[in-house]
C-alpha cells in the first residue's frame, strides 16, 4: 500500500531504504550493510554473465 | 557433485561443459552459499532463541555491550553448513585440497562448537579449557601441516604417500621441491627453502594462529566476518592462479596442481560469510561464536598454506594481526609494568570504542583498512 493511500506524503519517504528500513524497525547500519550485500550479489550475478552466455 | 552430474550430461548436451570452469563454479558457489544462508538464517536464529543459546557478555568490557547479552550465538554453524553443502555441490570431489580444507574447517568448527556448547548451554563459564582447546587445535593443525607438506609437493593425490615414504626412508632428511618454498612477496627470485620440518612448523603456526586471530577479532557486530569474506575472495584469486599452468608461469608463482579447486571453496566461504553478515550486521541478530570464528580462521590459514601465500595472508589479515598483537602487548606490558596498560582495553577494537568511536564506525573503518590491505596483497600478484 502506498504512503499516499494511507494519507502520508509519498515523496518524503520515497526511497526504499527510508520507507522500508530506516524509518521502520530496522536500525540504519543494518539497512546499509544489507543494501551493500544485495549490491555485491548483483555484481557477482553480473560477472557470471561473462561466462554464462 | 553437480560437476560430476554436469560432466555426465555434457556427453549429450555440450552446454553442460560450462560447469567445468572453476571461475563459474566459484561464482555459483558464492551465490548458492548466500541463498542457503538467507533461507536457513531465520530458522537457525529462531531455533537458537528457542533453545536460549544466548551470548554472555564480559562484565569488564565496554558498558555499551551489556545490551548484547542474550543475543543468540553459535550462528557460525550456519556458515559451516552453508560452506559444507555448497563445496560438496559445486566442488570437484576428487580434489585432495578441497577435502583437506573442508576437514580442517569442520575440525576447528567442532572445537569451537564444544567450547560454545559448554559455555552457553551447560552454563560452564570456562567452556573448553584453554589448554584442551589449544591441544585439539594443535592436533588438527599438525596433522594438516604434515599432510599438506607432501600434498603441495606432489603432482597428484596418488603420489602423496610415495613422497611421504621417501621422506621416512631418507631418515627424515629429504627436502621438498621449490614450489613448497616460502615465497617473499614483491621479490621475483627470492624464496626461502623450508624443508619438510620448516614447512610443517610454518603451516602449523599459520593455521592455528589465523584461527585464534579471527576468534580474537570477533568482538563487534560484523567485525570478523567481512574481512574474512574479503580475504577469502582474494585467496580464491591466488588459488586460481596457483592452479593454472599458464597464469602461474606468467606471474612467476609456483604451479600447484589441483589448487584451483580452492577457488570454489573460497567462493562458498565468501558467500556464506556475506549471508551470515546479513544477520550479524549491527545491531546483530546472531553471533558466530567460536564455532564460526575458529573454523573460518583455520580455513583461511589452510588455503594460504596450499597456495603458498602465507606472508600475503599476514598482510591481508592485518586487522586480525593487529588485534592479536594488541592483546599480546597489553598482557605482556601489564605484567612487566605491574598493572599499567598501553591500550584502554584489548583487543584493539575495544580501545577505539573507549576512545569515543561508535561500534559501527570501528567496524566499517576496520573493513576499509582490510579492503586496502587486500588490494595491497593482490598487487603482489604482479608487483614482483
Amino acid at each position: 500500500m502506498s504512503a499516499t493511500r494511507q494519507g502520508g506524503n509519498a515523496g518524503a519517504m520515497g526511497e526504499t531504504h527510508v520507507r522500508d528500513f530506516g524509518a521502520n524497525v530496522t536500525a540504519t547500519p543494518i539497512a546499509t550493510v544489507r543494501f551493500w550485500i544485495i549490491t555485491m550479489m548483483l555484481v557477482l550475478f553480473g560477472l557470471s554473465t561473462l561466462k554464462l552466455r | 557433485m553437480l560437476l560430476e552430474l554436469a560432466q555426465y550430461f555434457a556427453k549429450d548436451v555440450r552446454a553442460f561443459h560450462v560447469f567445468g570452469y572453476i571461475t563459474l563454479r566459484a561464482v555459483l558457489a558464492c551465490l548458492t552459499a548466500l541463498a542457503i544462508s538467507f533461507i536457513a538464517g531465520p530458522l537457525v536464529i529462531r531455533k537458537l532463541t528457542a533453545y536460549k543459546i544466548g551470548q554472555s557478555v564480559r562484565d569488564d568490557g565496554p558498558k555499551s555491550h551489556l545490551t548484547k547479552a542474550g543475543t543468540p550465538t553459535m550462528g557460525g554453524a550456519l556458515i559451516l553448513v552453508s560452506v559444507g553443502i555448497t563445496s560438496l555441490l559445486w566442488g570437484d570431489l576428487s580434489n585432495r585440497f578441497l577435502w583437506a580444507v573442508l576437514l580442517v574447517t569442520l575440525g576447528f568448527g567442532a572445537i569451537g562448537w564444544v567450547d560454545d556448547y559448554r559455555k552457553v548451554v551447560e552454563h560452564n563459564p570456562k567452556g573448553l579449557s584453554a589448554r584442551k582447546k589449544f591441544l585439539w587445535q594443535s592436533v588438527i593443525g599438525l596433522v594438516a601441516a604434515v599432510y599438506l607438506a607432501f600434498a603441495v609437493s606432489s603432482p597428484s593425490g596418488a603420489k602423496i604417500l610415495d613422497l611421504f615414504t621417501a621422506w621416512v626412508g631418507s631418515g627424515l632428511s629429504m627436502t621438498l621441491p621449490a614450489k613448497a618454498d616460502l615465497i617473499l612477496p614483491f621479490f621475483k627470485h627470492i624464496a626461502y627453502p623450508l624443508g619438510v620440518w620448516g614447512f610443517i612448523v610454518l603451516s602449523y603456526f599459520v593455521i592455528v594462529g589465523t584461527s585464534n586471530a579471527v576468534n580474537l577479532t570477533d568482538g563487534l557486530d560484523g567485525l570478523a566476518i567481512m574481512p574474512a569474506v574479503m580475504i577469502a575472495g582474494a585467496l580464491g584469486i591466488f588459488a586460481y592462479v596457483a592452479g593454472n599452468t599458464v597464469y602461474s608461469k606468467y606471474l612467476l608463482l609456483p604451479y600447484i596442481p589441483g589448487a584451483g579447486e580452492l577457488t570454489v571453496f573460497c567462493g562458498a566461504l565468501a558467500g556464506a560469510g556475506l549471508g551470515f553478515l546479513w544477520f550479524n550486521a549491527y545491531p546483530a541478530e546472531v553471533f558466530m561464536g567460536d564455532v564460526g570464528a575458529l573454523a573460518i580462521g583455520a580455513a583461511l590459514g589452510t588455503v594460504a598454506v596450499i597456495v603458498r601465500q602465507e606472508i600475503v595472508l599476514l598482510i591481508m589479515g592485518g586487522v586480525f594481526v593487529a588485534e592479536t598483537l594488541s592483546v599480546m602487548v597489553q598482557v605482556l606490558y601489564f605484567k612487566w609494568s605491574g598493572g599499567k596498560r598501553i591500550f584502554r582495553m584489548a583487543p584493539l577494537h575495544h580501545h577505539y570504542e573507549l576512545s569515543g568511536w561508535k561500534e559501527s564506525q570501528v567496524v566499517v573503518r576496520f573493513w576499509i583498512i582490510t579492503m586496502m590491505l587486500v588490494l595491497f596483497g593482490l598487487s603482489t600478484l604482479k608487483l614482483r
